[in-house]
């Protein structure tokens, strides 16, 4: 299915019949409109009303709940929509899982658990370069539903730079690897059951150093221990006191792990921007309605300019991310390096999400705060945005060095 | 047999309309447009029907101006074979789509045709009654339970009085009501099949229809803004009220 949502570059190439006509390059493709509408419906009519009856900061929906909305779901085809087609996936291409994130994202627990989990979970999209035996063990129950997993990247040195900073040492022992070190800010790591491990079989310093590997949570040596943050979705460290691990657990060769960590990263800053709009999208819908409704020294919140000023200011600002996320997903979709684009996207879209939920909560005042809305969490989640896949400094880095060169490093 | 559904494009139901300065009729500019949602009934008891394996084929109907493609498109992605357009820029009162959809009719020759019972813009309800006139086929309208068998339908209909069972031979006309079914979301692999469906496009002309109004609209204008209630005293002040402010006693 992904070959044929590639935007089709004939499109926007001038033609002799059509000079000068860029209509419709603006525009989604029409197929995506349609997904678009089909995801928001069902976002609206299936997955909100079965969240509605949860707690506040809930991150997961009870299992008699759960997989009646994963049935409909799967029946539409919303299903696993990053991972390939070939497994059982929706194999969209980026544009696609930009616009079923941020529309996913609609819902109270969307900034991390797009439609409450009714699309399933994709697997680390790194275990499709895994071997046929391994995408059937470990990727294909994930997509099901049956298993989770995680990516564990960041150590307690560093998680932007890990070419530097990832110290956890893998040692090659016969058949098997011997893991020492920890690993930290690992979402949601202690509920899952395998994960996606970087680790360094190199010299310290060299990006060729890391090697990528499948390692199963019950292993003898590996622990978790949970890290309360400012969301409810926790980050837990991981721990590996001389776990083993079957050698063929590695993914690639030794010493590829970073450009495959690269790739992944680069291509989930897509949805992760997506998702972010939709969560604040949905915050300026709600702030709308209720400064059309309220009543301040004898006039509608509406009538003020303050007011308008933030929700004028607002709108424009998510466009702007929307369309630099489209950007960065078009130019993948075109197989061009995207690095950048991704970046850019990646960083306007936390910062103008950050800022608009903080704009939203200030029009709603103190039932902005109040545990009653979904804003108070949103503004926390927001809040975390903008350091997960990397913080705003990092990216704007990313950008800046490509424009400045080597004039933008330090001597060393 | 071969089920016709027609599918109008309107202003989405959720869209808080608004008249045009000029009183000449809404506003649709940059305004979203979706399905008539008794067409979206249509379709899906269509799809239903063929895949009981009463009817073999699904085609998708709209008239009117370029756009109505999409919403054409839009029924191919819940499940219709393919599409025919009746392009045209002119303004279509209820006489000029019964026309144009007989002549449609005579061309496709389906086993039933099945319409809306009114489309959520002009509320006409007329266009299923005027179809079936010019046919010269049976109708039944206000349909809330369809069941086909041996060359007839039998069709439950929501009147005044309660629910009505009448049995019509095919190929018939039949307006959809809102109980009729629940039409589904359309899914991904048929939005992406919906891509390669073929809609075929013709025009009034090509038909051989004169779409020249009948009807001329006079002014659209929005309903008088609702005064603010009041709260009496007594029953006295009540029916001394209704009396000399309302008026309506």
């Amino acid at each position: 299915m992904a070959e044929v949502l590639t935007t089709a570059p004939d499109k926007l190439s001038p033609s002799a019949a059509q000079p000068m006509n860029t209509l419709g390059a603006w525009e989604l493709p029409e197929e995506l409109r349609m997904l678009r509408e089909v995801t928001r419906q069902f976002m609206e009519e299936e997955v909100r009303p079965v969240e509605d009856t949860l707690p506040h900061d809930c991150f997961k929906l009870p299992p008699e709940k759960l997989l009646p909305l994963q049935e409909k779901a799967k029946k539409l085809g919303l299903w696993c929509v990053e991972s390939p087609a070939e497994y059982g996936g929706a194999g969209l291409n980026l544009l696609g899982q930009a616009v079923v994130a941020e529309e996913g994202s609609r819902c109270k627990m969307g900034a991390y658990i797009r439609a409450c989990g009714a699309f399933s979970h994709d697997p680390p999209n790194v275990i499709f370069l895994a071997t046929p035996q391994q995408i059937k063990t470990y990727a294909l129950p994930t997509m099901e539903g049956r298993r989770k997993a995680f990516v564990a990247i960041s150590e307690p040195s560093g998680g932007s730079d890990p070419a530097r900073a990832i110290r956890t040492r893998a040692v090659r022992k016969g058949d098997r690897y011997v893991i020492n070190g920890t690993k930290t800010w690992i979402t949601d790591a202690g509920n899952c059951d395998w994960g996606i491990l970087f680790a360094r079989t190199g010299e310290l310093g060299d990006r060729g150093g890391i090697t990528c590997f499948i390692v199963d949570s019950n292993t003898p040596g590996i622990s978790f221990r949970r890290i309360p943050v400012i969301r409810a979705y926790s980050p837990y460290e991981i721990h590996f006191i001389d776990a083993e691990i079957p050698a063929e657990n590695r993914i690639g060769e030794e010493g590829q792990g970073f450009r495959v960590a690269e790739k992944w990263l680069v291509h989930g800053r897509v949805p992760y921007a997506a998702g972010v709009i939709g969560v604040a999208q949905l915050a300026l819908e709600m702030a709308i309605e209720w400064v059309k409704q309220r009543e301040t020294f004898g006039a509608k919140l509406a009538t003020r300019q303050a007011i308008q000023f933030m929700i004028a200011d607002s709108e424009m600002e998510l466009e702007a991310a929307r369309l630099l996320t489209y950007k960065a997903a078009w130019e993948g979709d075109l197989g061009h390096d995207n690095k950048i684009a991704a970046s850019i996207a990646k960083l306007m879209a936390t910062e103008t999400a950050g800022r608009v939920v903080d704009r939203c909560v200030q029009m709603f005042g103190g039932m902005g705060v109040a545990q009653e809305m979904p804003l108070e969490r949103w503004y926390r989640e927001m809040r975390v945005k903008r350091l997960g896949e990397g913080p705003s400094e990092v990216q704007r880095m990313v950008v800046a060095r490509s424009l400045l060169g080597d004039a933008a490093r330090t001597s060393r | 047999m071969k089920a016709l559904v027609a599918v109008k494009r309107v202003v989405d139901f959720n869209v808080k309309v608004r008249v045009k300065a000029d009183k000449s009729g809404v506003e649709t500019a940059g305004v979203k447009m979706s399905m008539n949602p008794f067409d979206e009934i249509g379709v899906e008891e269509a799809l239903r029907l063929k895949e009981k394996g009463a009817v073999e084929e699904v085609v998708a109907v709209s008239l009117g101006v370029a756009q109505c493609q999409e919403t054409i498109r839009t029924a191919l992605a819940m499940g219709a074979d393919r599409g025919i357009l009746v392009e045209t820029d002119a303004e279509l009162q209820p006489l000029a789509v019964a026309k144009l959809l007989k002549a449609v009719v005579l061309e496709e020759k389906p086993g039933l045709v099945i319409l809306g019972k009114q489309a959520i813009d002009d509320d006409c309800n007329q266009t299923g009654q005027m179809l079936a006139a010019l046919l010269g086929w049976p109708q039944a309208t206000f349909a809330s339970k369809l069941v086909i068998a041996d060359g007839h339908a039998e069709v439950t209909r929501e009147v005044d009085g309660g629910l009505e069972t009448i049995r019509i031979v095919l190929p018939a006309i039949l307006t959809t009501d809102l109980r009729l079914n629940e039409p589904r979301y359309a899914s991904l692999p048929n939005i992406m099949k919906a891509k390669r469906k073929p809609i075929a496009t013709v025009t009034p002309e090509s038909l051989g229809v004169d779409v020249a109004p009948r009807l001329k609209t006079l002014k659209v204008e929005e309903p008088p803004k609702r005064q603010g209630g009041k709260k009496v005293g007594s029953v006295a002040e009540l029916v001394d009220k209704l009396k000399n402010e309302a008026r309506v006693i």
